[in-house]
C-alpha cells in the first residue's frame, strides 16, 4: 500500500479520535495498513503491475491507491468480503470499468511495458491480450465451433472474406485447428468433439464455462481475469474448473476473484486481500495467507471472525 | 461472533488438550510416588489407567481431523489445530512413561543408589511439563521458550545423576558383599537407569510441546528439531 493510503487512514483514524491497530469504530476493528503487508516480492518479471489505482465511483471512493504486481504465469486470487472492491479491481486490469459511466479511474496499470490507461490505447486488442470470463456462463447462442471463431473470425485472424472464398482459400482448416486447441486446452473437447455444430446453448453449466474459458483462449490472451467462475456451478463442475485454472497456469496469467477462500487457497499461487473499503491489506503467497496472515484483520477475516 | 460453533469447538479441543494433560501429570506423580513407596497398588491404578490416556488421544485425534474436514481451518486456528494434533501425541507418550516408572515400582526389589534423588528430578519435569502445556493455554511464546532452557536443567539433573551410578558402581565394588543377590542388584540398577532415562524423555516431550505451542502462536519453528 502506498504512503498516500496510510497518511488516509491514519488521517481518518485522527478524525475519529482513534489510534490505529485495534481500536473499534462501529463495531469494526481498524488497523493500520502497513506498506510491507503489501509489498510481494517475487523472482520473475510481472505480467501487469498496478501503481496508485483509485476507483471513483461518484462520490465513493471504491478503490485506494492499489499497487502490485502480478506474476506471470501463476493464479492470483483476489479474496475480501462484499463490496471490498475487489471485481472494481479485476476490471481495472482491462478497462471493463470504462463501461460503467459512473466510474472514475486514476493511477497506472501497466501491461507488456505501456500503461493500459494511456491515451490511444487500442481496447479491443487490449482485450484481446488481457481476456475475461465471467461469472454466469454466457455462451452465444450459437454453435459450439462458432462461440470459439467468433473472435477471432471478429478480429481477422481467421480469413473469412468472400474474395477467400472465392479464391478458394476459405481457413476452415485453420478454424478446426483453432477450435481443436481452445477446447482441448479448456478440457472440453472429448465431451464435445462429436457436437461442434451443436448450439452451444445445450450443453451443462459447467460446460458453458469451459467454453466461454475456450473462447477466451481463443483470441491467444496473455492474461485471463475469471470473476467467479465457478460460484454459479455445482461441485463436480467447480473441480473441473479448478483444474483446469491449475493447468492454464503454466501458459496463461490469471487473476481470479472468488468468494470462496478454500477455492483461493485450493488453485491461486498468490493471494490479495481486500477489505471494506477498497482497501489493499495483504498480498503474499497463498500458504503464507492462510497460514500466518499479518494483519488481524486479515486474521479475522479468513477465519471467520466477521465479514 | 460468527461461526460460533465452530468457535465452540476449538474451545472445547482446548479445553479438552489441557484436561488430558491434567492427567497425564497426574498419571506421572502418581508413578512416581508409587517408585518412592513401593506401592503396589498405586502402581497398578497407574498402569490399569493407560487405557483411559490412550482413549483420550484417539478421542482428541478424531476432534482434530473433524475440524480439518468440516471446517477448513485457517491461519492461527489451523496452527492452533495442528499443535494440538502434535501435543496430544507427546501428552499420550508421557502417560506411557508413567506407566514405565509404575512398572518399575512393582518390580524393584530394594533401593539402590539412594543418593540419586529421583523425587527432585520427577518434581522438575512435572513442573516443567506444567510451564509448557501453560504456554499452549495462554499463548506465551516467552514462557515456551523458558521450558527449553529447563529441559537443558533437567537433562543436566539426569546425565550428573547417571553418571554418579556408574561411577559408584565402579568404585564401590558391591559385589564384594557376600549376601548381595547379583542378578536382583543388577535389575534395580538397570530399572534406576530406565526411570532416570525415562524423566529424560518426559522433559523432551515437554520441549515438543513448548515448540508446537511456540509455533502455533507465532509461527516459530525455532524449537522443533
Amino acid at each position: 500500500m502506498s504512503e498516500t493510503t496510510s497518511k488516509a487512514q491514519t488521517q481518518a483514524d485522527a478524525q475519529t479520535g482513534q489510534q490505529s491497530g485495534g481500536t473499534t469504530v462501529e463495531g469494526e476493528t481498524q488497523e493500520e495498513l502497513r506498506e510491507e503487508w503489501v509489498q510481494y516480492e517475487f523472482d520473475g518479471q510481472p505480467a501487469i503491475s498496478t501503481r496508485d489505482v483509485n476507483v471513483h465511483y461518484g462520490d465513493d471512493h471504491a478503490l485506494h491507491d492499489i499497487s502490485i504486481d502480478i506474476p506471470k504465469n501463476s493464479v492470483t486470487a483476489l479474496i475480501g468480503p462484499s463490496g471490498c472492491g475487489k471485481s472494481t479491481f479485476l476490471r481495472c486490469l482491462n478497462r471493463m470499468n470504462d463501461r460503467i459511466k459512473a466510474a472514475d479511474v486514476s493511477g497506472e496499470v501497466e501491461f507488456n511495458g505501456k500503461n493500459i490507461y494511456d491515451k490511444g490505447t487500442n481496447l479491443v486488442e487490449l482485450r484481446k491480450r488481457i481476456g475475461q470470463v465471467f461469472q454466469s456462463p454466457n455462451p452465444f447462442p450459437k454453435s459450439i465451433r462458432k462461440n470459439i471463431s467468433y473472435g477471432p473470425r471478429k478480429h481477422g485472424d481467421i480469413d473469412v472474406s468472400l474474395l477467400s472464398r472465392l479464391l478458394g482459400r476459405d481457413d476452415s482448416d485453420e478454424e478446426d485447428e483453432l477450435v481443436e486447441r481452445c477446447l482441448r486446452q479448456a478440457a472440453l473437447w472429448d465431451e464435445v468433439k462429436d457436437r461442434l455444430d451443436d448450439n452451444a446453448l445445450g450443453l451443462s453449466g459447467g460446460q458453458q464455462q469451459r467454453l466461454c474459458i475456450a473462447r477466451a483462449l481463443a483470441t491467444d490472451p496473455e492474461v485471463l481475469l475469471m470473476d467467479e467462475p465457478a460460484s454459479a456451478l455445482d461441485p463436480i463442475a467447480t473441480s473441473r474448473i479448478e483444474d483446469l485454472i491449475s493447468d492454464l497456469a503454466e501458459d496463461y496469467t490469471v487473476v481470479i476473484v472468488t468468494h470462496s477462500m478454500q477455492q483461493a487457497a485450493r488453485i491461486s499461487d498468490q493471494t490479495a486481500v481486500f477489505l471494506t473499503g477498497g482497501y489493499l491489506v495483504e498480498y503474499d503467497d497463498t500458504d503464507k495467507i492462510f497460514e500466518n496472515p499479518e494483519s488481524q484483520r486479515v486474521e479475522d477475516y479468513i477465519t471467520g471472525k466477521f465479514g | 461472533m460468527p461461526r460460533q460453533k465452530y468457535q465452540d469447538a476449538l474451545e472445547e479441543l482446548r479445553d479438552d488438550v489441557l484436561y488430558m494433560s491434567e492427567v497425564v501429570a497426574e498419571r506421572l506423580r502418581m508413578g512416581l510416588d508409587a517408585l518412592e513407596q513401593k506401592d503396589d497398588a498405586l502402581a497398578e491404578e497407574v498402569i490399569e489407567g493407560d487405557g483411559e490416556v490412550n482413549r483420550m488421544y484417539l478421542d482428541l485425534e478424531q476432534d482434530c481431523i473433524d475440524l480439518v474436514a468440516l471446517q477448513q481451518p485457517v491461519a492461527s486456528d489451523l496452527r492452533f489445530i495442528a499443535a494440538s494434533f502434535k501435543i496430544i501425541t507427546d501428552l499420550e507418550r508421557i502417560g506411557d512413561l508413567a506407566t514405565n516408572l509404575a512398572g518399575y515400582a512393582t518390580e524393584a526389589d530394594r533401593d539402590v543408589f539412594p543418593e540419586v534423588d529421583i523425587q527432585q528430578i520427577g518434581e522438575e519435569t512435572l513442573s516443567m511439563l506444567e510451564m509448557a502445556m501453560d504456554a499452549y493455554a495462554e499463548e506465551d511464546p516467552d514462557r515456551c521458550r523458558e521450558v527449553a532452557t529447563r529441559d537443558d536443567e533437567i537433562d543436566a539433573m539426569c546425565e550428573a545423576a547417571s553418571e554418579m551410578v556408574v561411577r559408584d558402581l565402579i568404585k564401590a565394588d558391591p559385589f564384594g558383599e557376600s549376601d548381595l543377590d547379583e542378578e536382583a542388584y543388577m535389575s534395580d540398577v538397570s530399572r534406576l537407569l530406565l526411570t532416570i532415562r525415562d524423566l529424560e524423555r518426559v522433559g523432551d516431550h515437554g520441549v515438543n510441546i513448548a515448540a508446537r505451542a511456540l509455533y502455533m502462536v507465532e509461527d516459530d519453528d525455532e524449537l522443533l528439531y
